[in-house]
């Protein structure tokens, strides 16, 4: 059973598999097979060339890989691989690829995204309302990255997420509610394509909590229509 | 009453008491001080090193470069709650920190640091050291039976069981030294070493020694590859699981001075203690080097043995401990019983190099 299933992600792996196999593998060094006294020298000059190694990295300091955060905020080196903080990608006129799918929310273990149809679609069948996000549940997996058929997402290395308030990490990624960039490029004009999209704030919508009110939004996210019992209790918590 | 004050008036004309205990008392203050700037500055030192040979910086905000995180750290285990479990061994939990401070401070208490700056030249000065170094290992024995906890226990078994192993061949290699030299009595040893350090005076015997005792001292500090007693990967901290606060910082702090002592003792042997650098016949070299105050010799040759058991540290990788006992039993003590009988035969007839 185990066999089987290591031998179909395999299967799926192919590619990196191969990629793997043209990396030249030095032939494993095991154990030479030598007597009492060949072994102590054998394991004697490999620690020797161990503390040949450690001593390299103690004498040259540009080998330290330590980044002194706060300090060096501004010039700060992180590897592409860091999985901070999901985005989602919009070009450089401000339109993105998200089609309203559902893959990516089908495929979150932890229920982290909820994708929300546009109620009044303008341009196509479907239309994107708003992504909203949940940061403070997400475990930073990248399978709805993987999962987009549209490589609409992104993983970031920003990491400054921190905030007084849960509610406030959870948000819109989509920074207008409409159709697809290519979708909209079928449009006469700008203006139409204006007219066709919504802009929208990050926490406007079915955000906090997927539409339960969470106290502490700050009050220019707030959407416009609430009843004056929550917009009291937002009052009250966040002056 | 009357007796008592018999006593003192007699104590006050008898000058010398009055020289002993004042002695006691300078002593014991010079020795705790010492004691708690070397376990700073090795802790320090320590925590550098080991950043650099991993690719880190260590400990940079505390003060310039970090100076000041040591004593940042003291400050904080001072002022650290002290847990004492519930089902532990109240008077020996209590008890163990301090034997193993005691045990720092006496073998701190013979090493000579000059000629002159010997707190106590004794001519017994390495069977004492040696014996206090087997005594040092009691608290932790205690600490880890009074604990009550498997972890502490099998911490302190280990630890009782690799002591007792690797005393075996330390003292092997210490006895060639003192076969060669003649004498017990440290500063006699290192008098011995004026035409030349023991490392290489008598040919390969001092070399293979000072090797032993460097693997030995190195096990005996219970430090990385034979951190037997500690095990965190296994035992959580081993024997000192259990302990947090002031306590804990005994046990931290008698680590370091043990440190600096199997090194100190080390030099001495090995490295002619506070005797400076001479080569053969260059008069001038000779000179300059005679110039240097024999502390400050004593301390580098110190420090360059502490940083070679820093450098194994975080080089090398752990053994287990079956793989420890065979080492000793089939390889240093071999090794070392061969030794001994190299190096007498190289003392009575008189083969060193620099007669
Ligand atoms: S990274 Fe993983 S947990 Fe986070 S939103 Fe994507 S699928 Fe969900
Ligand atoms: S982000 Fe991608 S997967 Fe998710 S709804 Fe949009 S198009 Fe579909």
């Amino acid at each position: 059973m185990n066999q089987e299933s290591n031998m179909s992600a395999n299967s799926k792996t192919d590619q990196s598999a191969s990629a793997l196999a043209q990396v030249p593998i030095e032939n494993a060094k095991r154990w030479p097979d030598l007597n009492y006294f060949n072994k102590i020298i054998y394991g004697a000059s490999s620690l020797a060339k161990g503390m040949k190694i450690t001593f390299g990295y103690l004498i040259n300091t540009k080998t330290v890989v330590t980044q002194q955060y706060p300090e060096n905020r501004e010039t700060l080196i992180l590897a592409d691989r860091v999985r901070a903080n999901l985005i989602m990608k919009h070009n450089e006129n401000g339109y993105h690829d998200c089609t309203s799918c559902h893959i990516c929310e089908g495929v979150c273990p932890n229920a982290s995204i909820h994708v929300v149809d546009r109620s009044e679609p303008t341009v196509s069948k479907k239309e994107l309302g708003y992504f909203v996000w949940r940061l403070d549940s997400c475990t930073f997996c990248n399978l709805c990255v993987m999962a987009c058929p549209f490589s609409c997402l992104e993983m970031t290395g920003q990491f400054e997420s921190s905030t007084y308030d849960q509610s406030l990490l959870v948000y819109n990624l989509n920074q207008y509610s409409g159709a697809t960039q290519n979708n909209l490029a079928k449009l006469a004009d700008d203006q139409a394509r204006t007219s066709a999209i919504k802009a929208i704030s990050p926490y406007e919508g079915p955000v906090a909590l997927e539409g339960y009110h969470l106290a502490g939004i700050p009050k220019e996210f707030l959407p416009q229509k609430s009843d004056a019992k929550t917009s009291q209790a937002r009052e009250g918590v966040n002056p | 009453m009357k007796s008592l004050s018999f006593y003192i008036h007699n104590l006050y004309q008898n000058q010398q008491w009055l020289d002993f205990i004042l002695y006691l008392g300078l002593g014991l203050i010079l020795t705790l001080s010492l004691m708690s700037v070397v376990a700073l500055v090795l802790v320090y030192a320590e925590r550098k090193i080991a950043a650099h040979f991993q690719c880190r910086l260590g400990p940079m905000r505390v003060g310039w470069h970090g100076t000041l995180q040591t004593v940042a750290d003291a400050l904080k285990l001072l002022l650290k709650e002290d847990l004492i479990p519930k089902a532990a061994d109240r008077f020996l939990f209590a008890l163990a920190p301090f034997l193993t401070v005691m045990a720092a401070l006496l073998s701190l208490s013979v090493l000579p640091f000059s000629l002159s700056a010997t707190l106590s030249n004794m001519n017994i000065g390495l069977l004492f050291l040696s014996a206090i170094s087997g005594y040092g290992v009691l608290g932790i024995l205690i600490g880890g039976w009074a604990s009550n906890n498997k972890w502490s226990l099998l911490g302190a078994m280990r630890a009782g069981a690799q002591l007792i192993s690797y005393e075996l061949s330390m003292t092997l290699s210490l006895l060639s030294i003192v076969v060669l030299s003649g004498s017990l009595n440290l500063n006699e040893i290192i008098a011995s070493q004026a035409q030349g350090w023991w490392i290489w005076r008598a040919h390969l015997v001092g070399f293979i020694s000072f090797v032993i005792y460097i693997i030995s001292s190195t096990a005996e500090t219970n430090r990385t590859p034979f951190d037997m007693a500690e095990g965190e990967s296994e035992l959580t901290a081993g024997f000192h699981t259990e302990y947090s606060g002031m306590r804990f910082a005994f046990f931290f702090l008698s680590e370091y001075v043990n440190l600096f002592i199997v090194s100190a003792i080390g030099s001495i042997l090995f490295l002619g203690g506070w005797m400076p650098l001479h080569i053969g016949e260059w008069e001038s070299f000779n000179a300059l080097m005679d110039f240097v105050p024999g502390p400050i010799w004593f301390l580098l040759k110190t420090g360059a043995l502490i940083f070679l058991s820093m450098w194994f540290r975080w080089t090398f990788p752990r053994l287990r401990v079956d793989q420890l006992m065979r080492f000793e039993w089939k390889f240093l003590l071999p090794l070392g019983l061969i030794n001994l009988f190299l190096s007498s035969i190289i003392a009575l007839g008189g083969f060193y190099f620099f007669p």
